[in-house]
């Protein structure tokens, strides 16, 4: 396991941002990717899509952590979507009922055409 | 500057002012004395070099440098006296020295009428002449003198007494550095002995934190299963480490409909954080089942206890609550809710046409759309009735079971769950279930490394029933030696 981890802004189309998540989510990295992604979210990104593709691992510290993102997002009158989820992470979300509360897509591309719908799409 | 009375002019031989100490002013001077911490160290160079250097500015054949203690006057070097370490504190040499403020001459000590009746003067040394500047501190204390001796009478210059009191201000600086390298000393010692005291301190703090930790431990475990009529019940805990209060917990208990409360549970996190939410979580399912027997009701309850809690929305849990209660066929109705948690197990006999390898049909069971409690205010969460028939038995756990690591980098999963459950004998009870799943975590190559709760409830078949003596519970409680930490 890793203390680090990464999340990059890689697009910004209208109230949206799609960031992408690199590297391995546990006890010691998600408070920061709770916290970058807050920050995101305070810039304005209240619509926020992370990209897991690029997730090695993610236990249940990571569930909490994308749920306090939720709960950001929702605070904000926002939303977070999550595209390319691993599997371990697919079957926690599935499990804990969590799924049904995050919207999840096979890849961003698929995220964002969801999104097009949506009522302040850009 | 203390108030000392001081000699009036020594021109007039034998006719030298009798002082006698002040106590005040001795008290002080007692204190500096101590304060140098210098009485009784053993002979150092410089102080030699000054009593050699004085012997020989004044030609004389004794000279030395003395402190004078309380009832004693201590050589701290000695010129010409060998063998002589201390004297007594007899008046009339040193001890008139050190009372007053400059330096005391005695050009023969047989014409002072103080001095005659020192003992220095009467006995073999016969000493004639004495000269003596004392050693006096910044704030005016003396603690001694550098003083010269002749067995001859003899005057001296006033350059010469100058001289005199210039060595024993050189003494006086060589005392200073002394004292200032013995208070770093000293300072490094107090620093080392606080940092022994620490370190001490910090081991005694870990056994006890450790020691409470295993005590909050089992106050977060039913100290035993209740006796339920026609169950057998069995349960097993294990946490990882000693130093990890687990995040697992269950209880079985009486309910006021006549039914029986049970739960098994997750918390999401470690350590005294996740300790406080076992707790909620524990005491709100026992509170809240005393009021309604609905599952769902329960949990519900409990969702809305950790999103009030101060760390709402930031600490969740997963949990089975369940009711059962003994049915018209011998067994028992379970009705199960389940909020995030992974699929319990409902056992039975396999029928014949599932293959010689397969005893046990596992069934899973977790009712849909159960959320993970305490994360969303309007969460959901569902139940489902099962009916546990004689033979049959119903096993809850916690994930540290299915996320046990078979080898480096899989886990045992429910497939491996499930396959483990079907190879073996259904007909066993609770007790061989909860200690064949033991022995399948002790037999990996890792053990368990996360905590896990096992509870298993079978009712007996008809002929296990006649043969056993009543229900029965058995419960044990583990944990991986201290300082085994995953």
């Amino acid at each position: 396991m890793t203390d680090d981890i990464e999340l990059t802004l890689t697009a910004t189309p209208g109230p949206a941002a799609v960031a992408t998540v690199t590297g391995e989510i546990d006890l010691h990295t998600a408070p920061g990717l709770r916290t970058r992604a807050l920050e995101l979210i305070d810039q304005g990104h209240r619509h926020l899509i992370l990209d897991l593709s690029g997730v090695g691992f993610c236990d249940s510290a990571g569930l909490s952590a994308l749920i306090g993102i939720w709960h950001g997002a929702q605070g904000a009158g926002g939303s977070l979507a999550l595209a390319a989820v691993p599997d371990r992470l697919m079957r926690m979300l599935t499990l804990t009922g969590v799924d049904s509360l995050l919207p999840h897509y096979p890849s961003i591309a698929d995220a964002l055409s969801a999104r097009q719908g949506a009522p302040d799409a850009a | 500057m203390p108030e000392q009375a001081s000699a009036s002019e020594d021109g007039v031989p034998g006719k030298r002012l009798h002082l006698v100490p002040d106590e005040v002013v001795e008290a002080g001077r007692m204190e500096a004395v101590r304060r140098y911490d210098i009485l009784d160290t053993p002979p150092d160079g410089a102080f030699d070099r000054v009593a050699a250097l004085a012997a020989r500015l004044f030609d004389v054949p004794v000279a030395t440098v003395t402190i004078v203690d309380e009832d004693r006057i201590w050589f701290k070097a000695a010129h010409g006296l060998n063998g002589v370490s201390e004297i007594g504190r007899n008046p009339g040499l040193c001890g008139s020295a050190v009372l007053r403020d400059d330096a005391l001459v005695i050009p023969d000590t047989l014409l002072d009428d103080v001095a005659c009746g020192n003992p220095l003067v009467t006995g073999p040394l016969g000493v004639r002449f004495y000269a003596a500047a004392p050693i006096t501190t910044t704030d005016g204390h003396k603690l001694g003198t550098v003083n010269v001796l002749d067995t001859k009478p003899r005057s001296i210059t006033a350059e010469q007494t100058a001289t005199l009191t210039d060595l024993a201000a050189i003494v006086m600086d060589e005392m200073e550095l002394r004292l200032s390298a013995l208070r770093t000393v000293r300072q490094e010692q107090r620093v080392a002995e606080a940092e022994r005291a620490a370190r001490e301190q910090a081991e005694r703090d870990k056994a006890a934190i450790a020691s409470f930790a295993s005590t909050l431990q089992r106050t977060l475990l039913p100290p035993a299963l209740p006796t339920v009529p026609g169950l057998e019940l069995a349960c097993h805990y294990h946490t990882a480490s000693v130093h990890d209060v687990g995040g697992d917990f269950y209880d079985v208990f009486p309910l006021p409909s006549g039914k029986w409360g049970l739960f098994l549970g997750d918390v999401c996190g470690k350590g005294a954080e996740a300790a406080t939410i076992t707790s909620l979580a524990r005491y709100t399912l026992r509170a809240s089942a005393q009021h309604t027997d609905d599952p769902v009701a329960v949990l519900e309850a409990l969702n809305s206890a950790l999103l009030a809690d101060v760390w709402a929305g930031s600490r969740f849990c997963t949990a089975f609550f369940a009711t059962f209660t003994p049915d018209a066929a011998g067994g028992f109705t379970v009705e199960l809710a389940t909020g995030g948690h992974p699929p319990a197990y409902h056992l039975s006999p396999a029928p014949p046409a599932a293959g010689p390898a397969t005893h046990t049909r596992a069934e899973a069971v977790r009712p849909k759309g159960g959320m993970l409690i305490g994360a969303f205010p309007d969460a959901r969460f569902a139940s489902t009735t099962l009916h546990l028939a004689p033979g049959q038995a119903l096993l809850l756990y916690t994930d540290g079971l299915t996320e046990a690591h078979t080898s480096t980098d899989a886990m045992l999963g429910d497939e491996g769950l499930t396959a483990f459950l079907t190879a073996r004998p259904a007909s066993c009870g609770a007790a061989q279930l909860i200690q064949d799943t033991v022995g399948l975590l002790d037999a990996l190559p890792e053990g368990a490394s996360d905590d896990v709760a096992l509870l298993a409830l079978s009712v007996p078949a008809p002929d296990q029933a006649a043969a056993a003596t009543g229900a029965r519970s058995t419960a044990h409680t583990t944990a991986a030696p201290a300082g085994e930490e995953h």
